[in-house]
């Protein structure tokens, strides 16, 4: 008997908060990493040395053959996905997928150099709902 | 008939303008040296220069060539050997006179006096010379000539040929009612049929009479005779009216007798209606004639455009006029005389598509269009918008191997674009100009221009059209 009461009760409960949900305040899962995923900081670099960025700068010679794009992220909640998106004069040229894991996390990307690379570039980073955490620009150069 | 009056319909007013104001400065030249040598020469060179373009026409060159040299040379040497006539006539008139009236002899010469004397001279057996010159200029034909410039009387006239003066053995020139010249030696005749009691008076009389259309009076220190020398005839005159007459027959003041104000009369209009005719012919010729072409890539105008609104893109940028006109106006016309005009006042944002009509271009007077290509013109217009851009570096050029550029910002780091709402929506960044890196090490500021790309951006009023660029150098790990 008390059991028979103990899932009714139990059904009720589901079936409240099942009726209730939609009036709830939703709370977005980006907007929650959102506030609590912290950038701290963000360059572009010639290499990644030891896990750090090495040679910090922004004009880089294609004879370098590589740019680097490095973030640190002092807060990490969860599990989360950023993009590193690369332009080159306006122009979309790389998208790229990277993963973040709690509680702090540095990532990177990189392109290769070459001469028809040469121009003003920048890299917008952006969190999985194209939030822009931050835009680094830099130059390729002969 | 309906040719005609489609014809009539094309004449404008300024065309009608045109051949008047031609016709009557024509008419003018003619009333104001008719009868000058200038004229004659001025019809000559008229012929030739008709015969040079028969010759064009006819495809003689080197007679075409030959025939403009001579009419351009002969344009210069109007002006050189005739410009004591040409003087002449400009200086004996006002202002009012060049551009009216019909006859230019406003100093009537006293003939009556002039007679009255030589007539009292012939009695007393006191010779004299007087010569009245015509519509030609004797300078070439008279020599030296003491300048007298006094106005004519009796006194005067018997002083100058008293036997005592020493300016008496000569001729007197009477122009209006002045004697200018005294002493003046005249040219001799060399004819031989002459009365051997003729003397060098006479035949000087007859010499400067041959020469030019003077009139020329000669009182024979001898006999006592008065004589007239007129063209290649001497006559003797018996009657004070007689000399009176031919004298004012000469200088114009006679009485004008009915036929004669008719006959002048009859060459005015006659003159004024070759005028007419004449520059009627040129302007034909000159503006009606269709048959030389010319193509001319001409940049389109859009003008009037609404304010808050901008020209996006268009579908040409120039467009190709055939033009057609007589061949001295086509080879004239230069792109700058013709003008595509399209209004935007009416346009709405979008894409508006407009017909090119002889409406929208401006040709210069006697050119007729013939074909327009392409006849429409696409126009993409949108809404002008302002936009806060952020600015970056145009680096170029390399740094020393040892080097490595940390970091560098601009000061504004934005800046304000006014432009189409489309291309401001296409675009992102503003650069700077090229930045060299070469020449660059440790810490500095430079200045560098903003590009904008398409030209239609426009940088919004209160942003600078340069940036101040800090940069640090450090060297490489």
């Amino acid at each position: 008997m008390r059991n028979r009461y103990f899932y009714i009760c139990l059904v009720c409960v589901v079936v409240y908060l099942f009726l209730l949900q939609p009036l709830l305040p939703v709370k977005h899962v980006g907007d929650a990493h959102a506030a609590q995923l912290e950038l701290f900081q963000a360059l572009m670099a010639e290499d990644i040395f030891s896990n750090a960025p090495r040679n910090p700068t922004t004009a880089f010679s294609v004879k370098q053959k590589k740019a680097v794009c490095f973030t640190s992220f002092n807060q990490v909640p969860q599990k989360l996905i950023i993009y590193h998106n690369w332009y080159h004069r306006d122009v979309p040229s790389a998208k790229i997928r990277l993963t973040l894991k709690p509680p702090r996390w540095s990532t990177y990307s990189s392109i290769e150099l070459n001469k028809t690379d040469i121009g003003p570039w920048r890299v917008e980073i952006t969190d999985e709902t194209g939030n822009v955490l931050e835009v680094l620009r830099f130059s390729v150069t002969e | 008939m309906e040719n005609f009056l489609l014809f009539i319909s094309t004449i404008r007013w300024q065309d009608v303008v045109d051949i008047c104001v031609n016709s009557y400065i024509l008419f003018r030249f003619y009333v104001l040296f008719r009868g000058t040598n200038v004229f004659r020469v001025l019809i000559g060179m008229t012929v030739l220069w008709f015969l040079q373009r028969i010759a064009v026409s006819l495809g003689l060159i080197v007679t075409s060539w030959v025939v403009q040299g001579i009419v351009a040379v002969g344009a210069i040497i109007i002006i050189v050997v005739f410009r004591n006539e040409i003087r002449r006539v400009l200086q004996a008139k006002n202002f009012k006179s060049i551009l009216w009236g019909l006859s230019y002899k406003t100093v009537t010469t006293p003939t009556e006096i002039i007679t009255e004397t030589v007539f009292q001279m012939a009695d007393r057996k006191c010779g004299a010379l007087i010569v009245f010159p015509g519509k030609e200029d004797l300078s070439g034909v008279v020599q030296g000539g003491t300048p007298w410039k006094g106005l004519i009387t009796k006194e005067m006239i018997a002083s100058i040929f008293w036997p005592d003066n020493p300016v008496h053995d000569g001729a007197a020139i009477v122009q209006g009612d002045q004697i200018t010249f005294v002493s003046a030696i005249l040219p001799l005749s060399e004819r031989e049929d002459l009365p051997s009691h003729y003397g060098t008076r006479h035949r000087a009389a007859l010499g400067l009479a041959e020469a030019s259309d003077a009139l020329v009076i000669v009182v024979s220190e001898e006999r006592g005779d008065v004589l007239v020398a007129k063209g290649n005839r001497l006559r003797e005159i018996k009657l004070k009216k007689t000399l009176e007459n031919n004298l004012q027959e000469h200088l114009g003041t006679a009485a004008v007798e009915k036929s004669a104000a008719r006959k002048e009369g009859l060459e005015i209009a006659t003159a004024a209606m070759l005028s007419i005719l004449f520059i009627t012919g040129i302007w034909f010729s000159v503006s009606r004639g269709q048959d030389t072409l010319v193509s001319l890539d001409i940049p389109v105008d859009y003008i009037n455009r609404t304010a808050g609104t901008e020209i996006v893109d268009t579908s040409v940028k120039t467009v190709s006029l055939v033009l057609s006109g007589s061949g001295a106006l086509v080879k004239s016309v230069t792109p700058d005389q013709v003008g595509v005009r399209l209004d935007l006042n009416k346009t709405s944002v979008g894409r508006n598509t407009f017909t090119i009509t002889s409406d929208n271009i401006s040709l210069p007077p006697g050119i007729v269009l013939r074909e327009v290509t392409p006849s429409e013109v696409d126009v993409l217009i949108d809404e002008t918008r302002k936009k806060e851009f952020p600015v970056q570096i145009d680096w170029v050029g390399r740094l020393a191997a040892n080097l490595i550029l940390v970091d560098a910002v601009t000061d504004p780091p934005t800046v304000t674009i006014a432009g189409s709402k489309r291309i401001l929506e296409e675009i992102a960044t503003i650069y700077t100009e090229k930045v060299l890196l070469d020449e660059l090490s440790g810490k500095g500021e430079l200045t560098a221009n903003l590009v904008l790309s398409p030209a239609s951006l426009k940088i919004a009023s209160g942003s600078k059209d340069k940036v101040t660029i800090q940069y640090l150098i450090r060297e490489r790990e």
